[in-house]
Formats: structure tokens, sequence, C-alpha cells
């Protein structure tokens, strides 16, 4: 068996460790590129959103390697990933690839996946304690991978030569990527705090601050959204993403316990534009700017795909939601004729209406 | 005077139409429905919806717009679901609040919370709540219930038959032809003569049969269903899948024509897995995808030549025997 996921933020590093102590055979896809792009449009259904050709890409290119296992999550709607995998079989199975797929439904989680995942470490003969200790190291990574770039996120717009966070970052992943016991994962952390604390900062500068909402596939990958964060960074805006990978992993096990209540607080926040939950990330792109706006952040940017069923209501939502919050925010859909110029122009707009403004702020203090 | 309540021409209205005029007359209100969609209102809607949505969620906001000076309240029901099973497009669930924050001045919307998944939000139950705020007793809307849910019956069970309500259809009869074709997609893809460019009516003048999703047992749904091996969690993509596969597996139809609109997020799933079963299929398949710029010229085109595969196909069929 060998197993592949679809690319969505740190998600390798956390099957990879798991593969490599206690199985089953991880594969991960080829690193999203154009080419993975273009292998999705030409095989999706035209009018399915972003998130699916990149996934179907993903799945071709990592079936070219060798894998022959999918795993892939599902749902019961109303968004529609609780469809992908019928519609992704047909396709992949059009193209005359052989697979198993696993579709990992969040209402049966515990009661199917974890049976089987079970069953499958009694046959290979591996014990509990050492499962356990292979899923805590392996967490325990993505976990640091997501600390990094939250790291990388904050110094960025400090940093006086520009390119060296996303080089430290880069830096720092592999690291991580390369741990392969829990007692070298403090030594390697340092080691990452070293590095970062190396980068030369300017600490004059007081950059803006902006939060990023919106859907969460678009959000999490840096393919998919044009790099912004990194973009944003470089133009000296301090970025703060709302959804993580580990958030939705924990989520969807049920195990809300263990990750922040911020996406409660969001939903509450919400509530009196959107009184129902709707699913997705709808009500909770609807809330975070406004718990952030309390929190003295001075814009925020809305990621859909093109098309997607719930974020298009969340869109008018925030309109009223920057009138009355005084919070500018901006609205990015995404397909897949993705330009450069078009975010870069766009982005710089933006941040030129925040200094503005932060400017204006400054000068009404000074009359008081 | 009689309070006035409309209710927009678009999106549910085209399949539980009788239901809430029942309800609504039967409570002595009075219920405006906004004119059938035109060019000019579906431009008035633009202006205020983004890019993102599809058409007959734009052109929602065009009869909100028509509706807005003539009635005292809107009904725009959010309906989730309507049975345990399945869930409606969140983009009609989310339709009031949308309304609500892009189109300014607007009269007070009435929009009940329906979903069939927890008791406390039950059709009645929320339908309650409506009236009460009307100052309506809650004898009198269980009555109105009552009424309505009885001449709903009534409408489904002719349009079982294959009879639609001449509301929604008018002047039809049905013509005895060996050209049978299915037409599917949502219920506002298919009645709104605007959108569809009125291809019903094209393809009864040309003398087919036309049959829609709504002629197919509930039953058969089922089964067709099953044998896809999904859930499928969207009331209206379930319907159209599985009366789509019923039409294809039992050789009831020669056409199937599918009708979508961009960017809607349930047709972009189900559309595939119909159309790969329909290419093993008998009957000949194409599916209309409309957007605002669609144009009636290259309807007609694509229409001729469908029946005239249709046709070709039947003749092919004829020689061999």
């Amino acid at each position: 068996m060998k197993l592949t996921v679809p690319h969505i933020g740190h998600l390798d590093v956390f099957l990879d460790t798991l593969g490599k102590t206690i199985g089953p055979e991880f594969i991960a896809p080829p690193k999203t590129s154009p080419r993975t792009l273009s292998l999705g449009m030409k095989y999706a259904p035209p009018s399915t959103c972003l998130p699916f050709k990149f996934i179907l890409g993903n799945f071709i290119e990592a079936l070219e390697q060798g894998a022959d296992t999918i795993a892939m999550v599902s749902d019961h709607g109303p968004c529609r990933v609780g469809m992908y995998d019928v519609v992704m079989q047909q396709i992949l199975r059009d193209l005359g690839f052989h697979f198993t797929w696993i579709s990992m439904d969040d209402t049966q989680i515990w009661r199917d996946y974890l049976v089987r995942f079970n069953r499958e470490r009694r046959a290979r003969g591996v014990s509990i304690w050492r499962t356990l200790r292979a899923l805590r190291l392996g967490w325990k990574k993505l976990r640091f991978c997501e600390k990094v770039e939250f790291l990388a996120h904050r110094i960025r717009p400090l940093e006086r030569k520009r390119g060296e966070t996303t080089r430290v970052e880069a830096q720092c992943i592999k690291l991580i990527h390369g741990v392969n016991h829990p007692n070298q994962l403090r030594e390697v952390w340092k080691e990452c705090l070293r590095l970062f604390d190396r980068i030369e900062k300017d600490f004059t500068r007081k950059p803006l601050k902006v939060v990023i909402t919106g859907e969460g596939y678009i959000v999490i990958n840096p393919h998919a959204n044009q790099e912004i964060e990194r973009r944003l960074g470089e133009m000296g805006v301090e970025v703060t993403r709302t959804v993580w990978i580990s958030h939705k992993i924990a989520h969807a096990l049920h195990l809300d316990c263990f990750i922040p209540k911020s996406k409660a607080k969001a939903i509450k926040a919400s509530k009196p534009y959107l009184k129902y939950n709707l699913g997705g990330e709808c009500n909770s792109s609807i809330g975070y700017p406004i718990l952030f706006k309390r929190a003295g952040f001075e814009g925020a940017i809305q990621l859909l795909p093109l098309g997607c069923m719930l974020e298009a209501v969340a869109k008018p939502i925030l309109v009223r939601v920057s009138k009355e919050y005084d919070l500018p925010i901006l609205t990015f859909s995404f397909d897949e004729n993705l330009s450069e110029t078009m975010v870069t122009t766009r982005l710089s707009a933006f941040i030129d209406l925040l200094q503005r403004r932060r400017e204006r702020s400054y000068l009404k203090q000074e009359k008081k | 005077m009689k309070i006035r309540i409309g209710i927009p021409r678009t999106l549910l209205y085209y399949r539980y139409f009788t239901f809430w005029t029942t309800f609504f007359s039967s409570l002595d209100f009075e219920v405006v429905i906004s004119r059938p969609t035109h060019r000019s209102l579906l431009e008035e809607g633009f202006k205020y919806v983004d890019g993102d949505n599809c058409i007959p969620i734009k052109m929602a906001f065009g009869h909100v717009l028509a509706l807005q000076n003539q009635v005292d309240f809107l009904f725009v029901p959010r309906l989730l679901s309507l049975d345990p099973k399945s869930c409606f497009c969140p983009r009609t669930a989310g339709l009031p609040e949308m309304l609500k924050y892009s189109i300014p001045h607007l009269p007070p919307i009435l929009d009940p919370y329906i979903d069939e998944r927890h008791r406390s939000t039950n059709l009645l139950s929320s339908l309650t709540e409506i009236g009460q705020k009307l100052g309506k007793r809650s004898k009198e809307i269980k009555e109105a219930f009552q009424q309505a849910q009885k001449a709903f019956q009534v409408f489904w069970e002719k349009a079982k038959e294959g009879s639609l309500p001449p509301e929604l259809f008018p002047t039809r009869s049905l013509p005895n032809s060996d050209k049978r074709i299915a037409v599917l997609g949502h219920p506002y893809c298919l009645y709104d003569p605007f959108l569809n460019f009125n291809l019903l009516r094209l393809l009864e003048d040309s003398g087919a049969l036309v049959l829609t999703q709504e002629m197919v047992e509930s039953k058969e749904i089922e089964v067709e269903i099953k044998k896809v091996g999904k859930d499928i969690y969207w009331t209206f993509g379930r319907e159209i899948l599985g009366a789509g596969l019923y039409y294809l597996y039992s050789n009831r139809v020669d056409g199937l024509i599918y009708i979508t609109c961009f960017s809607c997020g349930v047709d972009s799933m189900i559309e595939p897995l119909l159309s790969h079963r329909a290419q093993r299929g008998e009957a000949v398949y194409f599916c209309l995808m409309i957007d605002e710029h669609t144009g009636v010229g290259g309807i007609r085109t694509r229409l001729e030549a469908f029946l005239e595969t249709i046709e070709r196909r039947k003749r092919f069929q004829k020689a061999k025997r």
C-alpha cells in the first residue's frame, strides 16, 4: 500500500512521519506546479472550483509516481467537497489508473477509520506504544511547521534584506522534515528560533496588520493563493492567517478541546449578521474580521475560489461588516487564470489605502 | 386593508409556489408575485449583486427590487432542508442575508428558518413563528398549513402524472409523439422561460414530448441513487441525478437535456456523473449551460443539432431492423 494525499498545508509532514515509522508507505505528490494545475484543468469538469483542479492534479501526479491508495476527506454538504470523491474517482478511473480510494467521512471517522487503522496496525505488527509515539511525533512536526510559518508572518515585514525570512522559513521546514526522533525535535526547534533570530530586523518599522480569512484550501495553500502572505509580508504587512490544517484535522476528529477556541468565537461574532450556521468557513470568515478588528487589526482579506457556494454568501455580508466596523476588506476570488500582476496591483492599492487611513488617524490624534 | 406579502418569482418559487400562495391567502393576506423575468429586471439586479453568484441568484435580486415598493413584507424562506437526508444549496439558504445586506430600504423580510433535520425548526413550527409575528393565532396557522399541504399534494400528483401546472407552463397539450425528451435541471432553470429561452416550448413545437424530473417517482430516484454509491446530499441534485439515470437506464427517452447555469455548485458535481453514464446509454445527451451572455441563436442551433441527431439515430435503428 502506497498512500497519497493532496497537498494541503503541511499535511505531508505528518503522513511522511507515520510512513517512515509505522507505515503505510507514503508518497507525497510532487510539489504543486503549473503542470499540476494544467493537468487538473484538462481533466476536471470546467465549472468545478479551483481546489478540485489542484487536488485532481496532485492525485494524477502522485499516481504517476506509483501511489496506489488515495485518502481524501468527504462530507455531508452543503459544500461540494463532499462530492469530490465520486467525481474524482470517476475521472481517475477513466484515465486508466488503478487505485484504492479511502474516503474520510467526518461523521464516521471514529467508527470506521480508527478501527481500520487499528486493524492495519495489528496486521503490520506494530505495537500500540510505537503507534502513539509516531502519531505524537507527526502531530508535533506538523504543529512546528505551522509555528514556523506563523513566525515568518510576523518577522517578514521587519526584515532588512528582502527574501531573508522566506529563505529561513524554507530552511526550518526542511530541518523539521528531517526529524526522526522526538528528542531531536526540541533541538531542531531551538535551531529554528536561532535562525529566525539571526535575521536582521528593523524594529522601528510599524507594520500594518492584516488578517486573511476565507475558504480553507485557498487560505492554507500558498500555491493556490499566489503566495499572498509572502507578498504582503514583503510589502511590509504583518499577516495573520485564520485557517490551519492542524485545526481542521482536530475539528474533523471531534477533538476541538486541543485547538484554540478562536473558530467558535468567530462563529459567535458572526451571529448578528448570519444567525445560523451555514457550514464550511462561511460563518467564521464573517466573524474573524470582527474579532481581529477588536484586536487592533487594520484590514482584512477574504480569499475564495470562484463560484464557491458558501463564501459567496459571506461576501455581501462582509461589505456590511466593513462599513459597520470601519474596517477595509479586500476580496479575491481565484480561478485558474491566476494573474500575478492582478494580485500585486490590487494588494498595493489596498496597502496604500490602509497607510493613508493610518496617517489620517495620526493627524486626528495630533489635533486633539 | 390587507397586508401584502411579496413573493419573488425565482428559485424555489418554481417548486413550492402552490404551498406558499395557499398558505398566505388562506391566512387572509394579499399575495403579490413579481412579474415573470425580463431583461431590464435582470439588469437592475446586477447593480447590487457581485459576480461570484449564479444567474438565478442575480435574478432573485431583480425580482426583489421589482417588489420593493409594492409590498409590506417580502417572503424569502430560508430553506436548509426538507427531509433528513438532504439539504438545499447554501446560496438559497443564505439569500435573505445577501438581500438584506446588499439592497438598501427593503421591506422587512419574512425568513422562516426551515430545517427538517431538527424538530424545533421544522416547517410547521417555523411557519407558525412567522404567522404569529404577523398577528395570527396558531390554530388559524395550522389550518392554513394543512390547506397548503393539500394544495401542494394536488400539484405534486399532477406533476407526477405528467401535466405541469398551467401557472408554470400555459396551454400545454400532450402530443402523442414518438420523440421523448427528458429535460433536467433545477426547477428555476427549467420553468423560467426567460432563463432557458423557452426551451420547453421550443421542444414541444418541434413535436417532442417533454419529460421532467418531477414525473419520476421518488422510489425510482432512491433506487438509482443507491446504485451511484454515494448519498447525494443536495435535494435537487439527488432528484436530477436519480431521475436522469432512471430515464437513461429504463430506455424511456430518446434524448436527455441538462439545463445548468454558470457557477452552479450543485450542477458542477452532478453533471459529470450524469454525462459519464449517458455516454454509454442509448439516449442522446447534451448539457446546456446558461449565463448572462447566452443568446437565443446559440441555443436554437444546438437544439436543432440535438433533434437532428435523435432523428438520425432513429432512422438508423429502423434501417437496422
